[in-house]
Order: C-alpha cells, then structure tokens, then sequence
C-alpha cells in the first residue's frame, strides 16, 4: 500500500468532484466527518446523503467533534437519506437526482453560504433498483454541474460491496480520489491516518513485525500541527516494541502540545504501567472492548 | 518459589543462568499433569499463538482481566525466541500446584556468539514488561538455547 497515492480527505478544492472509497465504516464516518468539519469552518454550507439513517450520521459527526447542534439550528448543516432525493420509490433516474442537485445549489447561493460541500453514499447503488445503469450518467452530470463553481460534492463507495467494474465505471467523472492514508493493512492489523479528530488509527493486533510502518505512521501524524489523537479502541493487542514507539512519541509531543491515547481496557493497563498517563498533556483514554 | 519441574530443583527468580541444560527436551513437565497447550511458534505464527493461549487461559480458568498478560508474557518470550534464538520454538502450558506455567523454548540462534546481551532487562522492554505482569519468572539461556518459564496463580488457590 502506498501512502498518499490519493488526496487527503483535507485538501479538496471547492469545485471539486471527489471519489471516496473506503473499507469499513469508521473510516466512513472519520474522512466525512472530517470533509464535513472542514466545510462548517469555511463557512460553507453542508449535506450530507448518509445510506443509514440520519441521527446515526449526525451522532457521528458529534463524537468526532463536528458542531452539529449548531450547525444543523442554523442551517448550515443538513443530514437526510437519499429516498426523495435521488430517489423516487424503487427507482433511480439520473436527471431527477441532477435537478435534486441543482436544486441545492440555488437554494445555498439564495441562502447567502458562499459555497456548498455535499456528501452522497453511492451504497443505494447497491439495492436492486430501476435504473441503476444511469449511475455513469449521474457521475456525469455532477462533474459538468461543479466545474467552475464553488460546490464540491464527495461520493461515498464501500469498496468491499462496489464491484471492481462498477468503480471503474464512475472513477474517471471524479477529479479526486480520496481514502485514509494507510501505512499497513492486511488481515490481522490496519494502520492509517485519522483526521477527525486528527492522528493515527491501529485496528487488530500489531507487533515489532508492523514496527517501521507504526513509526512512519507516527511521525508523520507528528509533522502535522495540534492536537493528536492515537486511535486504539478497536486494537486487541501490542507488544512491548509498539507501546514504546507511542509512549516515546507521546513523551516527545508532552507539554507542547496535547496528545490522546483512546484504547480497550487491558492495552490501557500496558500504556499506564509505562507512566503514560503522568506526562503533561497527555491523556489515557479507555473505552470499551469492541 | 516454584519447582522446576523437568530437574525437580527450584527454578530461579529471573536470573539469566548460563547452563547446559537442553531446552525442551525433557519429559512432559508438571509431574504428569496434562499439557493445556504445547504449539510451535515462528514469525508468522505469533497470532495464532496469542488466539490459542487466549483461548486455552480462558478455558484453564485465568480471570477474563489477567488472559492479557498470558497473552503478552508468552508473546514476548516467544519474540525473543524468534528475534535472539533459533527463529521459532514451542510454547507448553500446563496447570499445576495452583497455578498455571507457559513454558517458551528454543534451540539457540545459530550463531552462538550473539547470545550475549540479547536481552535488556531496562524499562519498556519485553523482559520488563513479562516480570511486571507475571507471578514468577524463570528464565535458563546458554549457547543450547533457551527455556523460559512464567507462572501465574489462578484464583481461589494457594500462590
């Protein structure tokens, strides 16, 4: 796996028409909460298409530190499914999601945001509808309807459900491709880089064998200025090689800037018998076993 | 103290013993309690090895709380094994006298002479972190390889 071969999640232009793949869906939520995150910021107004239902994106973008509350009472931001949208009861047709679309884009510029960012999963793409074959022509419509404006939308594929066919159907109508940065991914353990909140993320288990990718990892997520985050809640097991790398790291970042070590119950007791939890700034997080 | 049980003489508290004692060789350990666990280990296999302890741990009664520390005690000895000895081993485990023993053995690296200081006994290390979480620690090394064995008391009994 290559780092950075596609776009960060945070450096998309305001026109642009972004493909984001992702694995699983923490790293769903984690890129959209941070594309949405960005957006609020920037004063741009926000929708976003989730495939579930809406309190559970909304809740989402919460625990990963959106403002949504306020966001949603005054408008800025909005979460709906797509059924009414670019959908019309069991079928789909590509020039009603585009007048949908355009649309949106005269209501934001009417309602004063100097910009829109607008995220869609594609999973309704999966259902057995009517006219899912326009899915090319949809992609085609989005790419004309943003050149040159200041509305970016980020389409959402689950690449473990989207046939390889299907994604190579559409990837040519995106300007950008967008996926975490990973540094090691295989069956047993996944390293990548978070950005809501921003740091890195382990899910497994990782030994000494994953210790240069978790380095590399580690200071490239220390290159970036703020806060850090190390994501371990859903990591099963570490070695003694891998928590020194995080403690001498997080011990590196103590005092100058804050760091958080979110993890299971027995990696926090390993983190804590090393002192981790003394360093100034630097806090154990513990959360349940998942 | 526990007793050594392959040479019925008590087994050292972490001390590195430079001996000529053939790892592994000996016959069933525990006095002919039954083996809960006797696997091989190399690189590749260390997953498989943390998922089997986990399970046979659980199985053998260790607290839900302290299956961790099996799993990160045997890990460790077995990454020595991998890293500074022979490249794999074996991991036997078997409950005796109140408590239950992962023994972790290897033939020695193929280069003797890289046996010394393989091991730094300094905070944040493996041997550290296996004499923080275990009950004893016993640890024999020399150019034939290397036998260490960790035991921890399972509740309700006498340590």
């Amino acid at each position: 796996m290559t780092v950075g071969a596609s776009t960060q999640i945070t450096e998309l232009a305001v026109d642009d028409h972004a493909c984001l793949t992702y694995g699983e869906a923490e790293e769903l939520f984690d890129l959209t909460a941070a594309f949405v995150r960005d957006g609020l910021s920037g004063g741009l107004k926000v929708l976003w298409l989730s495939d579930g239902p809406p309190a559970q994106a909304t809740a989402e973008l919460a625990r990963r530190g959106v403002d949504v509350a306020s966001a949603v009472s005054t408008g800025q931001l909005a979460a709906a499914g797509c059924e009414g949208r670019l959908l019309s009861g069991q079928a789909f047709a590509a020039d009603h999601a585009m007048g949908w679309l355009g649309g949106q884009m005269a209501a934001c510029g009417q309602e004063g945001f100097p910009g829109l960012r607008v995220a869609v999963d594609m999973s309704w793409a999966l259902r057995p509808l009517t006219g899912i074959e326009q899915l090319p022509d949809f992609e085609a419509g989005i790419a004309t309807a943003l050149a040159g404006t200041t509305v970016s939308v980020l389409c959402q594929y689950d690449r473990e459900r989207f046939d390889p066919v299907t994604l190579a159907s559409v990837a040519g109508y995106h300007t950008r491709s967008v996926a975490a940065a990973t540094y090691y991914a295989d069956a047993v353990l996944r390293i990548c880089r978070q950005y809501a909140p921003p740091g890195i993320r382990l899910a497994g288990e990782i030994d000494y064998q994953a210790g240069e990718p978790l380095a590399l990892a580690l200071a490239e997520a220390i290159r970036l200025d703020g806060d850090l985050t190390i994501n371990m809640s859903q990591l099963a097991f570490i070695d003694a090689p891998c928590t020194r790398l995080i403690v001498d790291a997080a011990r590196g970042l103590a005092g100058s800037r804050r760091v958080r070590l979110v993890c299971p119950a027995s990696v926090a007791r390993r983190f804590a018998s090393y002192g981790v939890g003394e360093l100034p700034g630097v806090g154990l997080v513990t959360v349940d076993e998942r | 103290m526990s007793v050594d049980p392959r040479r019925g003489q008590p087994a050292g508290r972490s001390s590195p013993a430079a001996g000529a004692a053939a790892p592994g060789a000996a016959a069933p350990p525990g006095s002919g309690r039954p083996l809960i666990l006797d696997q091989l280990f190399a690189a590749d296999s260390l997953y498989a090895l943390r998922a089997a302890v986990a399970a046979h741990a659980a199985a053998a009664g260790v607290p839900a709380r302290q299956v961790p520390d099996l799993v990160i005690a045997v890990h460790e000895l077995a990454t020595n094994a991998i890293r500074h000895g022979a490249g794999h081993g074996r991991v036997r485990i078997w409950a005796d006298g109140g408590a239950l023993h992962c023994e972790v053995s290897d033939d020695g690296a193929a280069e003797p002479a890289t046996a010394a200081a393989r091991w730094p006994a300094e905070h944040g290390h493996g041997l550290w972190l296996i004499r923080q979480v275990a009950d004893e620690t016993s640890l024999r090394t020399g150019p034939g390889g290397t036998v260490a064995t960790v035991s921890f008391t399972l509740p309700g009994r006498p340590g």
